[in-house]
């Protein structure tokens, strides 16, 4: 399937046999080539651990930055030229732990990227600490008496800040992955879908079978525009996990307030000598 | 007759010193006066002791002066902290009703009560505005001067503050005409001439733009929020994008991702938002991104002391980011020179694809000088990404190239797609633990070296030409310094100044050839540990003598200077 997929870029995967990541590669493939998307159209942005390998390993533009710090260079790369298309593909670790106040401060400004998060709860890179989305009671190499930090919730956070889009999925179910990913980018603003993964060498509470015993799609009696019921349903975990779009919301994009779709990107414009002068004058 | 008067005006933060202060010297720029300003104030928004010094001359100043001709004394305190520095005939200016001094031989008093003419005038917010037209009187300046600045520089004003403002001014003017028309004041006439009067944050700020800033992203920190601001003023006439960050990790970061998509972008940012810049930086010299990064310094370590100055980031900025990499480091001597470096800084970014600092400090952006004119043509913007159309594919960011620089392309130009990458990597950005690749990539980041070490210019050489003791100075020093060298010379001492605003690459055989065979070396810098004079010792192998240091947040005088230098004479 994804072999006539123009995004698919053949190359050997530094992932474990059996990891969610491939998955996930494969519905951003997939979403892009829906959405007749070509690959220099497109930027994929991450951080680092093994998630943010991700943009070595498709045909598209790529910034592969820091830890942490995939979603300020997202923005500066979207304000620089708006024309792109720009998603990030990072971990939990990378986006809620090291980056935690960036994914705060990258939905209150609303800018239009669309942020995958490969959430496999655990540290898969530095083979498995616990990352902020773990379970409490979750016994690593570094927490031997377990996880007692309560978990981190991303999804109640993005509806706190009124994010523009908040979807979780499951990384086993590829088609649903991708109907997300593509309402994602196709919602204007900022577009947070939370993918559970499982990690097969470092989480062994999480398994497929943990999540596919417990995922739930929202069907369409939900409304994700009601933010206090989007609220309620982010908050669920445990038993039952909803995925589907939890939460969507439509307000002013960052750049709504500097640039027009056909406007020139800021890489195109020029600055005025001129101009210069009539700085320099006001100085007499 | 020549002449170097200066002026104090003292006060508490709130009581608009900075007004008074900002009428006089504009006027004073435009009859042709040259002028140094110099701003001391508290970290705080009410309160406090602050003070701006106006030094007013018939030739160009580049420094400040510790003692003072006249004094405007706003509060008590202020003539209690200044009455000391007063060199006679000296001038207190304070409102007759709340201020005391004692009268002493050598000092006139002029009290006038601002506050009364203020409220006469319709309100006490005036008060600046009486003050203003005392100083015109006592300084022999034209009331009209003052009046049609008033009616242009407060246009936003409703037109009954104007006519309040003016009236105050008038009522100043005129109290003081009639009531000591026999005060003697040392500041004599020039031929008019309209000069501009400029701080280095404005120029910092002018030389980015007109290298073609497109994007700027910071935190606020004293001392480098006035660069941030300004650009931020004019952002929308210049189709630029400015973005305040949550934190300076992400300004940081921003800039890099604006960088790497195509956008000239900068930074500003005072020691401890570089710190967290640090990881930031590393990036940017790995994967190989433009950037200018605006470090103004204030004293350390940690918060230190927000308001003053220092040059105690050198060290850091030689440094800053883990691994090795190539970088600019400039550090101009005045508002003038951070003018044209800034143009450069933006240029080289992008034209060697490094890191490029702008090292000021508190004392540079802060202080105001006259100038006649800024070309914005003498460095031209020039870019350096390769035109649309000519990208040769397949399209290698990291091509290996004999100069060490790689074509710079931006994402998605001529349908190309490419990835950059923090990691060890390939020409074409992908991760690579090969130890070929990385031995190669790191010669090749390094061979830009060579290039780099050919751009801008080197140390400039001011004084009697082979003089047995050399001063040298990098940064905001210059101006202390080469006033230095002006006093030391009319006393006919074998003097000369070296100036370095080309910090790194170290100009290693320019130094040595004017520094070789000098009897006495002396570095003048404002840190403990005398950075740069280690760092000339290093790079020259030359011996220096003790270098004159200060660490106390203040900017150097000539006084200071000479004191140093001639305790060591003897």
């Amino acid at each position: 399937m994804t072999k006539e997929n123009h995004f698919h870029y053949s190359v050997e995967r530094a992932w474990c046999p059996g990891c969610g990541d491939y998955s996930i590669l494969s519905s951003v493939e997939n979403a892009l080539a829906n959405l007749k998307k070509k690959p220099h159209e497109v930027l994929m942005v991450s951080g680092i651990g093994q998630a943010a390998k991700l943009p070595h390993y498709i045909k598209a533009n790529g910034f592969d930055g820091l830890h942490g710090r995939a979603l300020p260079a997202a923005f500066g790369a979207k304000v620089a030229n708006h024309k792109l298309m720009v998603l990030v593909t990072s971990g939990d670790g990378d986006i809620y732990g090291e980056g935690g106040n960036h994914f705060i401060h990258a939905i209150r400004r609303n800018i239009d990227i669309t942020l995958i998060v490969h959430n496999n709860q655990i540290y898969g890179l530095t083979k498995g600490q616990a990352s902020p989305t773990s379970d409490l009671g979750m016994v690593t190499k570094t927490q031997p008496d377990g996880v007692f930090t309560i978990p981190f919730n991303p999804l109640e956070m993005a509806v706190t800040l009124d994010a523009a889009f908040v979807a979780r999925s499951f990384s086993k179910d590829m088609a649903f992955t991708t109907k997300l990913i593509e309402e994602g980018i196709r919602t204007p603003g900022f577009s947070l879908i939370d993918v559970l993964q499982p990690c097969v060498s470092f989480n062994h509470v999480n398994t497929y079978k943990w999540y596919s015993d417990r995922v739930y799609q929202l069907d369409n009696s939900y409304d994700p525009t009601d933010k206090s019921k989007a609220y309620k349903k982010s908050s669920e975990w445990g038993d039952k996990i909803p995925i589907g779009v939890i939460f969507k919301n439509s307000r002013k994009t960052y750049l709504d307030n500097f640039i027009k779709h056909k406007d020139l990107p800021l890489i195109k414009r020029k600055t005025n000598i001129k101009e210069v002068d009539s700085l320099i004058n006001e100085l007499y | 007759m020549p002449f170097d008067f200066n002026i104090t005006i003292a006060g508490s933060a709130g009581q608009g010193l900075q007004t008074i202060a900002g009428i006089l010297t504009k006027v004073l720029a435009r009859n042709g006066y040259h002028l140094f300003t110099s701003q001391d104030y508290m970290s705080r928004i009410r309160g406090g002791h602050n003070f701006t010094n106006i030094r007013v001359s018939d030739k160009p100043v580049y420094a400040p002066t510790v003692s003072s001709q006249l004094l405007v004394a706003l509060d008590q305190e202020s003539v209690e902290v200044h009455y000391q520095s007063l060199t006679g005939p000296a001038i207190i200016v304070h409102d007759s009703d709340t201020i005391k001094v004692i009268k002493a031989r050598n000092i006139q008093v002029v009290a006038v009560p601002l506050a009364k003419l203020s409220n006469e005038s319709g309100s006490p917010v005036y008060i600046n505005s009486v003050a203003a037209g005392v100083l015109f009187s006592l300084l022999r300046l034209d009331l009209k001067d003052l009046v049609g600045f008033l009616e242009t520089r407060f246009e936003e004003k409703s037109p009954e503050q104007i006519k309040g403002n003016i009236n105050a001014a008038t009522k100043g003017f005129t109290y003081t005409s009639e009531n000591y028309q026999n005060i003697k004041t040392t500041i004599g006439t020039v031929r008019k001439k309209n000069r501009m009067l400029i701080n280095g944050a404005e120029s910092i700020a002018i030389g980015m733009i007109a290298g073609g800033v497109r994007f700027i992203s910071a935190y606020p920190m004293s001392p480098s929020t006035g660069i941030f601001i300004y650009i931020t003023g004019k952002a929308k006439k210049f189709g630029i994008i400015s973005e305040q960050a949550e934190d300076e990790i992400a300004a940081c970061n921003m800039a890099l991702g604006a960088g790497a998509a195509g956008a000239r972008s900068a930074v500003t940012t005072s020691g401890g938002g570089l710190s967290l810049m640090c990881e930031g930086i590393s990036l940017a010299g790995a994967a190989e991104i433009p950037v200018v990064i605006a470090n103004m310094q204030r004293p350390g370590p940690a918060t230190g002391s927000p308001t003053r100055t220092a040059q105690e980031d050198l060290d850091l900025v030689l440094n800053i980011g883990h691994g090795e990499f190539p970088r600019f480091v400039f550090a101009p001597g005045t508002a003038e020179e951070a003018f044209y470096t800034s143009i450069h800084a933006m240029n080289l970014a992008e034209k060697y694809q490094v890191p490029v600092f702008i090292l000021g400090d508190q004392h540079l952006v802060d202080s105001s000088i006259t100038l006649d004119k800024l070309n914005p043509n003498k460095v031209k913007y020039k870019s350096y990404m390769v035109k649309s159309g000519n990208l040769k594919k397949p399209y290698l960011r990291y091509k290996n190239t004999k100069s060490g620089v790689s074509p710079l392309a931006y994402y998605g130009q001529d349908k190309v797609t490419f990835i950059v990458d923090s990691h060890v990597h390939t020409e074409d950005g992908h991760i690579s633990e090969d130890m070929v690749v990385a031995e190669k990539l790191t010669e090749k980041r390094f061979r830009k070296i060579n290039d780099m070490k050919k751009e801008f210019y080197g140390p400039q050489y001011y004084g009697l030409q082979n003089a047995k003791t050399v001063l040298v100075s990098w940064g905001s020093t210059y101006g202390a310094v080469r006033e230095t060298i002006d006093y030391l010379l009319e006393k006919k001492k074998s003097v000369a100044m070296i100036h370095y605003n080309k910090i790194w690459p170290f100009p290693v055989e320019e130094s040595i050839r004017l520094l070789k065979s000098r009897k006495d070396i002396r570095v003048v810098e404002n840190n403990y540990q005398a950075q740069f004079n280690r760092l000339l010792k290093r790079e020259t192998r030359i011996d220096t003598g003790e270098p004159i240091l200060r660490y106390d947040g203040r900017p150097f005088d000539v006084r200071f200077i000479v004191k140093k230098f001639e305790k060591r004479q003897k």
